[in-house]
């Protein structure tokens, strides 16, 4: 059982170089990618960053300007068909017809994707009850609310078990309780199934869960790791202070600190000890025109924060 | 061949056909307002030629606009499709780009077929189609015309960006052609300059394919059925190549990518 593994099982994911240029605009800079199959993958940024575009190209519907990429085995250019038979995709806007009802929709997309009807019927029931739509089968998509559109999407996304999973920004532009419903159905999915998952999504919190995350800055990978392992690396501590004079006092805290992150009122530096007593001991040294002082455990959040700002999570 | 997703194509569009009863309704009144009231008027002027009223003169040329409306407006859908995200449902399934062309092309000619099934058979009722009719070169032109109408409608959808070219559509593309055919008119009698627009419109040969099925043999037609069968077919390949060639260098993503060309960073 413990024998060493030399077979090593090709990559989910592999990607050099890629890059794809709209005019004057870089929208991705020779990214280069490896998700072993099977991982739980986030790919975080801010808007613009390049992680839609980077999703189009693995998804073989856009070309890339330079570079390539296999996707379950299959090169997205020579072999672009037989990549998308291995892929399931959730695109940020819906791809659903509004004119026609759940069910039709699912036959619509097994169809295309050459099930016969009797799979399609069958694994539509059951992914619909997986996601609890099993009683709006026959109404029209027009009519569903957009929590419920969002996750007939996703059903739409794996009806022919992919071995990939693209979602991009699968829960964008829904409240906090869809949020949570539409990742427990990803949750039962994954453990359903063992598709490898790329996800995008600029929801921080909804990357923990992730087994690995990379930060995308201007077309191009700038971090990566796990989660808890970047969130480690970032240090042990925020503080996090507010003042109306917030340019000197971040002045004074940076030599002692190193350079923060300064967003109107608030600044936010990193402490590297686990050991708090100079931190308080620094506050009663400034005391006046603090608003606020706050000591706390680093997030996610806060590695996204420092990554857009483009500095180094190692002090 | 994957014939699955073809089948997909095809049943939503009569799908979405049989659920638009006013585009159906539309599709058979346009016709006969054309007959009844247009070919009902004109027909007083005109008068009888080659033995034939105006009106019977004009049951090809409505019959052919029955196929060119029909096709047209089916083939647009995709302008809608490509706006409201079907399309993406399209091109991400396991089939190349120009497979999803041809099924959108057979499929709108599909609806113009029925569009034309449905009004020959009003006029068989209203009692047209008395005599003369060869129904095996009706049942050829029907589908060749629809075929080109089709590939007419791909290749305005294929560059057509949003619905809102839609008005503009109608007016700069489904009325010209309609009128620069021999619709209304027999095309030799025709100034020189509509002539030439005429011979170009590959909608002409459809028309001409439908008089040569209709009206009897002792009213001239303007080309032969071959050149007829010739062009129209010719044409619908060519379509089909420039439509799947539009469609597989125009992504899906247009919209998003002038999002990304407009806010770098």
């Amino acid at each position: 059982m413990n024998a060493p593994q030399i077979v090593t099982a090709p990559a989910a994911i592999h990607a050099e170089g890629l890059t794809k240029r709209y005019g004057e605009v870089l929208a991705v800079d020779g990214l280069t990618l490896e998700i072993p199959t099977g991982q739980f993958f986030g790919l975080l940024g801010p808007n613009g960053s390049g992680k839609t575009t980077t999703i189009h190209m693995l998804a073989t519907l856009i070309q890339p300007n330079a570079g390539s990429a296999q996707v379950a085995g299959f090169d997205i250019g020579h072999n672009a068909v037989k990549a998308r038979e291995a892929i399931g995709i959730v695109f940020q806007e819906s791809a659903l017809d509004r004119t026609l009802t759940v069910a039709e929709n699912l036959r619509f997309a097994g169809l295309l994707q050459n099930l016969p009807l009797r799979t399609i019927s069958e694994r539509s029931r059951e992914l619909l009850e997986l996601f609890g739509l099993d009683q709006y089968r026959a109404t029209p998509v027009a009519a569903l609310s957009g929590g419920m559109r969002r996750a007939l999407d996703i059903v739409r996304g794996v009806l022919h078990q992919p071995k990939v999973l693209f979602l991009d920004e699968p829960t964008i532009g829904l409240d906090i309780s869809n949020r949570r419903r539409i990742w427990r159905f990803i949750e039962r999915l994954r453990a359903h199934t063992s598709m490898t998952v790329l996800l995008t999504t600029h929801y921080l919190e909804e990357a923990d869960s992730c087994d690995r995350v990379s930060f995308i800055r201007k077309g191009r990978l700038v971090e990566s790791g796990a989660p808890r392992a970047l969130v480690e690396d970032l240090g042990k501590h925020i503080l996090e202070v507010e003042s109306a004079n917030i340019e000197r006092l971040a002045e004074q805290l940076e030599p002692r600190l190193g350079a923060g992150l300064c967003d109107g009122d608030v600044a936010m530096f990193r402490w590297a000890e686990e050991d708090v007593t100079k931190l308080v001991k620094l506050q009663s040294e400034l005391g006046m025109g603090i608003h606020s002082w706050k000591v706390r455990r680093p997030n996610l959040n806060d590695v996204f924060l420092w990554v857009a700002a483009g500095k180094g999570l190692r002090s | 061949m994957k014939l699955r997703p073809f089948y997909a194509v095809l049943e939503r569009e009569l799908v979405r056909m049989i659920r638009q009863r006013t585009r159906l309704v539309a599709a058979m009144v346009r016709p006969l307002i054309w007959l009844l009231v247009i070919g009902g008027g004109f027909n007083t002027v005109v008068g009888r030629a080659h033995g034939l009223d105006y009106k019977d003169f004009l049951v090809p040329g409505v019959l052919g606009m029955t196929t060119l409306f029909g096709a047209m407006l089916a083939a647009l859908t995709t302008v809608y499709d490509k706006e409201s995200g079907v399309m993406r449902m399209m091109i991400v399934a396991p089939l190349p780009h120009a497979w999803i062309v041809l099924a959108k092309i057979v499929s709108a000619a599909l609806a113009a077929i029925v569009h034309a099934l449905m009004l020959i058979v009003l006029l068989l009722l209203l009692g047209y189609f008395r005599s003369g009719t060869d129904w095996t070169l009706l049942a050829s032109a029907v589908v060749a015309a629809s075929f080109a109408c089709a590939g007419i409608g791909m290749v305005t959808a294929s560059f057509s960006r949003t619905l809102d070219n839609f008005a503009a559509t109608m007016n700069f593309v489904i009325f010209p052609v309609f009128f620069l055919s021999g619709s209304l008119y027999p095309v030799r009698s025709l100034p020189v300059v509509l002539k030439r627009a005429a011979i170009i419109n590959p909608y002409t040969y459809g028309v001409d394919f439908l008089k040569h099925a209709i009206l009897p043999a002792s009213v001239p037609t303007d080309f032969s059925v071959a050149l007829d069968i010739a062009v129209l077919t010719g044409f619908s390949i060519m379509a089909l190549v420039v439509a799947s060639w539009r469609f597989s260098h125009e992504s899906a993503y247009e919209p998003m990518i002038r999002v990304l060309a407009g806010k770098p960073g």
